[in-house]
């Protein structure tokens, strides 16, 4: 996320799309603290949770429509002219000229220039800025040129009126407006609201055009940067953002470097012309991979052997290996093998009646978790025969974080320390002892190996302290910190580092070898204090008047920043934009970088830009560093569009009433032998009704840390369905009664919860009822507790993606219900 | 919302002994004192009843609490307005006499039974206290003394004992045939009907199902009850020695 | 005399998330229990010997300032009452008052009796199986006698449970009141925060965001034991009355009037 939690007091207004309540309550004190403030929450939300009990509003909408609202809301800013002019024209892309072949859906009916029906991708030479003679993106600051990104959003989103919203999502054209008007008058100098997501917008097949299509909403209000705004992404458990960073992703190497491709990055020299552009923060894209290949593979690593790079694996293809292609391959039989690590596939994995009949072609599978898992026991579903399963099954034991050192990494890109309270049990171990342990053993395995492959993996270093199989968690810290592998001098020739220092920050890191980094962003959070290793993740100093971000309570990447992108809270000469909203600013008589020089970005938060740039210095007056053009990107092109365009779920009640374009045009929808992954028409009589999964408080995913606890087990009185008394009337559904909900692909018996909580839609004049189920349940549970045990939600959806990442569509497709058992 | 307190079958129980045996004594020590010759008997009869029934009430009591080794707690304090407190001390002492009494109604001695009167009278106090502060008990509750829902169990319980007194009186009195006429007619009549079958029995059952919340009300039934629980008591024994 | 603790559980801030719930029963190892439907989110309709703090869910519609749904969360608990129904019907001296103020069950006093448990005008305390004792919240009696607040304050993520000094939070509850009702909860109000008020004042007081009665609480609740007195004139008068009858039928048969 952009910003903070604890900053989220300062927002004016807050519009939750995620059940933030629910799901993130420690990080909601935040919300509350804002509202006791005066801030307004609105809740953005097909069904009223705890967060919409918090809200002044809550406004439902149709799950599967959020791009059309977030449009909606950017046509409203824009028409009432509610968006922050000086902001978007000297820090977005906003005023760059687009090629003048490029064409919206406007003109093409929900298609950009370049689709290829048959092949379903676009061809996206025409989405590109217009360039001068020097290769600079050319500009119009009237934003007045019908090339400019301005005029072209403007166009584009002119169709997205509050009643087309109305039309499409569901909500009454006054509720809309009310809601535009509050949320969209709470920005510019003086005021700033922040938007919160979760998998509420990711999990659709336009995931990432969903938060695409949030994200310049705020920089169209100018709430990027700044206090009380920015983009709050909640992530989906403790430590999933310590997982992306560290990139358990089958697309990137830890530090967001892209996973090489076999065919387009033959060796390292290919692969960081290709991917370094020239531009922007990136240009050390080198350096932050010549150090990641020195973590990896130590002394081994030199000049002469591109660093180890060739040991690297490389992707075949964008298109594959993620979480849903791997069970189609495992079904299909590609994949032989399988290690679960801390996931439960068979519960949690979308199509879970598919995921499990792919684990039963598997030839062995290896759990390692807290509880035997329904993927530990997939071989006792019900209805499975177990001795129809070939696959030799493994577990062993896990210990959960109180029994480990360790770290998680927060949605606010904090790293927080904790020390292991007790010791595991038994054969318990860590999974960081596993791994290491097995690489150990994998290594004297393949120790006599000549293969040029192997020799990457004989060299990778898996001894962290003195115990090979036992590694000290710090030295892994330090490790993905980075150190050098040299004496390093200055110019002056004094000694910066010794061989084997922690380095301080990421500016350190360098491509000629002698600095390593397992993760450059984390670069900074072990440092050396007078000769002793100093662990910023377990500061746990808390914030007080001075300090209101609490920049000693552990390390937020990158560099301790707090808020990303800060340099944008001020305006171009470098003030504040108003003095309620300062957080950082240009103090021009403040000590420079040299004796000689005067002038320094100072303030609350540590500066996400280059500390001694003056605003009027070249590009001291763009904020986004990350970004090649240095601005914020309304404009940006994704696998699916430069900007995001609504369609509708794979599987919807409705056709698209915005196009005849019915869903993404390059989605990703598998074919799965054996009817494993059957889908419903547009409009099934047959699946009338839309449907979304979710979380609850009380339980955790895929109920692996929750349905075993009896405290939290019994939260909730068994699983259930959330349906509205307009629906139960039709269906003649009593409150607490048992329930069938089906879909294409399975059915679960639920307990029907029938409230006020969930309403029908009226979608283009007609009655849609929508119903939400949780997902947490699962065969396995408490035994006293009868209702911790429940059907698997995840039976119901589809495998099918996001053309981007290819996440699944769980949020919106559609099923049946019926009463009773059937 | 307050919760009743699942006192099932044994304080029912407990409670109604409690009242006869109350009753009994009460009788017994009036009749004794106050009654003719012919009397003696109800008297003797009255302490031997109330006797045993006393001491089934202790063990009644006891084998309700949760912990009923800890019975002697209660004897730990004395508290002058808890009911129960009052009633725990009351079983004892109650007990002693009924002992004594019992003990001293076998006897003929003319001393003897000076002594039994006196004591009699002063037992009244605590025979009448123990049919009578299991009312107080609970109507001192913070459930809704008439409130249909909630008193739960012991509610009903009450009704439906009530109920049962009912049938049971209309039992002994076809059984005892042309013998129950003075209860029906004779001098006995005003009090059986007006006091027991009207006031003690239909109104409160009537003010019960109203399920009136009034709390003047709820008192008017807790002493209507205890009218009628007295006369029943006091009526049916009085037929059994008729 | 120690100055008199509290918890102050504000409404207005929970988000239902059962964190106190959950902190209460582990810290108190409460046990197991198997939950029936209540219609909701909410996992016990009542108090029970298992469960000291409970967070209600009410559904109300039209209960929102602006006239949408409310869904009002509310942590209950034991009110620690100032004059309490359930120690002054106590008969073994088993619930006592701590110095804190709080009210606590001894456990190896009680023998059982469950007078306390129809005395709670709140329904609060829950009898026991298999300790045969009855069970309330005990303010976390072991913590707040080492120097740390009640499990559920700790947990408490929003801060909607608050623990301090009574008086402070009196104080700090009043502004709060003034504040929501500014902002349109116009029946925003204190319940059991004014010790001249009912029972004495609560020890453990709310603020809720509708009438007590929406929460499942009585709106003016009293001790019971108020009755006593009445009840016990009642019965000896109806004493009376019955005596007087007695005395008379028997003065007629001492004189040895006739009958079959
Ligand atoms: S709320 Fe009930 S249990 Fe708690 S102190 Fe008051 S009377 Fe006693
Ligand atoms: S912990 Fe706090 S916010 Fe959560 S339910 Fe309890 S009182 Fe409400």
């Amino acid at each position: 996320m952009t910003t903070n939690l604890i900053d989220m007091q300062n927002s004016d207004v807050i519009m939750a799309t995620s059940n933030m309540a629910e799901n993130h309550p420690v990080g909601f004190q935040w919300v509350m603290k804002a509202k006791e403030r005066g801030a307004k929450l609105i809740h953005v939300d097909p069904r009223y949770t705890r967060t919409s009990a918090a809200a002044d509003i809550h406004l439902p909408l149709r799950s599967g429509t959020n791009i059309a609202f977030f449009g909606g809301l950017i046509n409203y800013a824009i028409a009432k002219n509610l968006y922050f002019r000086d902001y978007v024209v000297h820090y977005t892309n906003a005023s760059f000229l687009i090629d003048p072949a490029f064409k919206t859906p406007t003109d093409l009916d929900g298609l950009f220039t370049g689709y290829d029906p048959a092949k379903k991708v676009y061809d996206r030479s025409s989405w590109k800025y217009q360039v001068d003679g020097e290769g600079n993106p050319r500009r119009d600051n009237t934003l007045k040129d019908p090339q400019t990104v301005f005029q072209l959003l403007k166009r584009h989103y002119s169709r997205y009126t509050p009643d087309m919203i109305e039309k499409v999502c569901g909500i009454p054209k006054a509720k809309f407006e009310e809601v535009a008007q509050l949320y969209c008058s709470n920005s510019g100098p003086e005021k700033t609201g922040a938007i919160t997501y979760a998998l509420n917008l990711t999990q659709h097949t336009n995931g990432v055009e969903n938060i695409r299509s949030l994200c310049m909403l705020q920089l169209l209000l100018g709430n990027v940067g700044r206090p009380g705004g920015g983009v709050v992404a909640l992530r989906g458990h403790a430590n999933v953002q310590g997982a992306t960073d560290l990139e358990l992703l089958y697309h990137e190497l830890p530090g967001y470097l892209p996973m090489p491709l076999r065919d387009q990055h033959p060796d390292l020299k290919t692969y960081l012309e290709r991917e370094t552009p020239k531009g922007g923060f990136w240009v050390n894209r080198p350096k932050f991979m010549v150090s990641l290949l020195k973590a990896f593979y130590g002394d081994a690593a030199t000049k002469d052997n591109d660093f180890g790079y060739q040991w690297l694996p490389k992707r075949a293809s964008a298109d594959a290996y993620s979480h849903q292609h791997m069970f189609v391959d495992m079904y299909e039989g590609k994949i032989k093998g399988f290690l679960a690590d801390g996931q439960n596939p068979a519960v949690g994995g979308p199509n879970a009646k598919l995921t499990r009949a792919a684990m039963a072609k598997l030839d062995w599978l290896l759990v390692v978790d807290i509880f035997l898992t329904e993927t530990a026991e997939f071989w006792k579903a019900p209805g499975i025969n177990a001795q129809d399963i070939k696959t030799e099954v493994f577990f062993l034991p896990a210990a959960p974080a109180a029994e480990k050192d360790g770290s998680l990494t927060n949605t606010m890109r904090l790293i927080q320390w904790h020390d292991k309270a007790v010791t595991p049990p038994g054969d318990v171990h860590s999974d960081a002892d596993f791994f290491c342990s097995l690489a150990h053993r994998l290594q004297k395995l393949y120790a006599g190996s000549k293969k040029d492959r192997d020799k990457g993996f004989l060299a990778a270093n898996f001894t962290y302290g003195a115990k090979p199989d036992e590694p000290e968690m710090v030295e892994v810290l330090k490790e993905i910190n980075g150190v050098a592998t040299e004496d390093i001098t200055d110019k002056d020739g004094k000694l910066v580092y010794r061989k084997g220092q922690p380095l301080n920050s990421f500016a350190h890191l360098t491509d000629d070898g002698k600095t390593t980094s397992g993760c450059w962003i984390y670069t900074g959070v072990t440092v050396e204090v007078d000769g002793k290793l100093v662990n910023k993740a377990a500061g746990r100093k808390p914030a007080d008047d001075k300090d209101y971000l609490a920049h000693g309570w552990g390390f937020a990447w990158p560099a301790n920043r707090r808020i990303l992108y800060n340099r944008a809270a001020a305006d171009l000469r470098g003030k504040p934009w108003s003095e309620k909203k300062k957080l950082i600013w240009w103090d021009a008589n403040a000590p420079g970088q040299k004796p000689e020089d005067k002038g320094k970005w100072v303030g609350l938060d540590v500066p996400d830009f280059n500390a001694f740039l003056a605003p009027d210095a070249k590009n001291g007056d763009k904020p986004f560093i990350m970004r090649t053009d240095l601005v914020g990107g309304f404009f940006g092109p994704l696998n699916d569009g430069p900007f995001p365009e609504h369609y509708e779920p794979v599987e919807s009640p409705t056709k698209n009433l915005l196009s005849k374009t019915q869903i993404n045009p390059v989605v990703k929808i598998w074919k799965v032998p054996d009817q494993k992954n059957e889908l419903a028409p547009v409009g099934s009589p047959d699946y009338p009704y839309v449907i979304t999964t979710y979380r609850l408080t009380e339980h955790h995913l895929s109920g692996v840390m929750s349905r075993y606890l009896p405290m939290l087990a019994e939260l909730h009185h068994s699983h259930f369905a959330e349906i509205s008394h307009e629906l139960a009337r039709e269906l003649g559904i009593e409150n607490g009664e048992k329930i069938t909900v089906l879909s294409p692909r399975g059915k679960v018996h639920v307990t029907a919860m029938v409230t006020h909580r969930i309403k029908p839609f009226t979608i283009n004049g007609k009655t849609v009822h929508q119903i939400g189920v949780p997902w947490h349940w699962g065969w396995k549970g408490v035994d006293e507790l009868p209702g911790s045990r429940g059907d698997i939600t995840n039976d119901l959806s589809a495998t099918v993606g996001d053309p981007n990442v290819y996440i699944q569509e769980t949020k919106a497709f559609v099923c049946n219900v019926k009463k009773g058992v059937v | 919302m307050p919760k009743p307190p699942h006192w099932e079958l044994m304080i029912v129980w407990y409670f109604f002994l409690g009242g006869i045996a109350g009753g009994a004594y009460f009788t017994a020590a009036i009749a004794d004192n106050f009654g003719g010759a012919r009397d003696r008997g109800v008297a003797r009869a009255g302490y031997l009843l109330s006797l045993p029934l006393v001491a089934v009430c202790g063990l009644l009591l006891i084998a309700d609490l949760g912990v009923p080794t800890r019975f002697l707690n209660m004897m730990r304090t004395l508290k002058v307005w808890d009911p129960m407190s009052i009633g725990a001390w009351i079983v004892g002492v109650f007990g002693l006499f009924t002992f004594v009494s019992s003990a001293l109604s076998l006897s003929s001695s003319p001393s003897h039974a000076a002594l039994r009167r006196k004591i009699g009278l002063v037992g009244i106090f605590f025979g009448f206290f123990l049919a009578s502060y299991t009312g107080v008990l609970l109507s001192n509750s913070a459930m809704p003394f008439s409130a249909g829902e909630g008193w739960g169990k012991l509610k009903h319980a009450d009704r439906y004992s009530m109920l049962v007194e009912l049938l049971l009186l209309a039992a002994l009195i076809a059984a005892l045939g042309a013998a129950a006429r003075p209860l029906v007619s004779g001098h006995f009549a005003t009090l059986f009907w007006g006091g027991l079958i009207g006031l003690g029995l239909l109104l409160p059952l009537a003010l019960d199902l109203l399920g009136t919340r009034a709390r003047a009300l709820g008192a008017l039934a807790a002493a209507l009850v205890l009218i009628g629980g007295f006369v029943l008591r006091y009526v049916v024994l009085m037929s059994v020695q008729a | 005399m120690v100055r008199t603790l509290a918890m102050f559980t504000d409404t207005s801030l929970c988000i239902g998330c059962r964190a106190c719930q959950v902190a209460c029963k582990q810290w108190n190892e409460l046990g197991l229990e198997v939950p029936e439907w209540t219609g909701g989110y909410q996992n016990h309709a009542h108090f029970t010997d298992k469960t000291y703090r409970l967070v209600r869910f009410i559904e109300e519609p039209g209960g929102k300032p602006n006239g949408d749904l409310a869904w009002l969360l509310m942590s209950d608990v034991c009110k620690h009452c100032a004059e309490a129904g359930c120690l002054d019907a106590c008969p073994t001296g088993a619930i006592y008052r701590t110095e804190y103020g709080t009210v606590n069950i001894n456990q190896d006093v009680c023998n059982g009796c469950r007078y306390c448990v129809s005395s709670c005008p709140f329904g609060v305390v829950s009898f026991n199986e298999s300790t045969g004792t009855a069970k309330k919240c005990t303010f976390c009696n072991d913590r707040i006698h080492n120097g740390l607040g009640p499990a559920c304050a700790k947990a408490c993520p929003t801060e909607s449970i608050q623990f301090g000094f009574r008086d402070e939070l009196v104080g700090k509850a009043a502004k709060r009141v003034e504040k929501l009702k500014a902002m349109g909860f116009k029946d925003a109000q204190l319940y059991g925060a004014d010790a001249k008020g009912f029972l004495g004042g609560l020890n453990a007081f709310f603020l809720l965001l509708a009438k007590p009665s929406t929460y499942d609480l009585p709106d003016n609740p009293r001790l019971p034991q108020r009755n006593v007195m009445v009840d016990s004139l009642l019965s000896i008068g109806s004493a009376l009355v019955v005596g007087l009858g007695v005395l008379l039928s028997f003065r007629e048969r001492g004189k040895g009037g006739p009958h079959a």
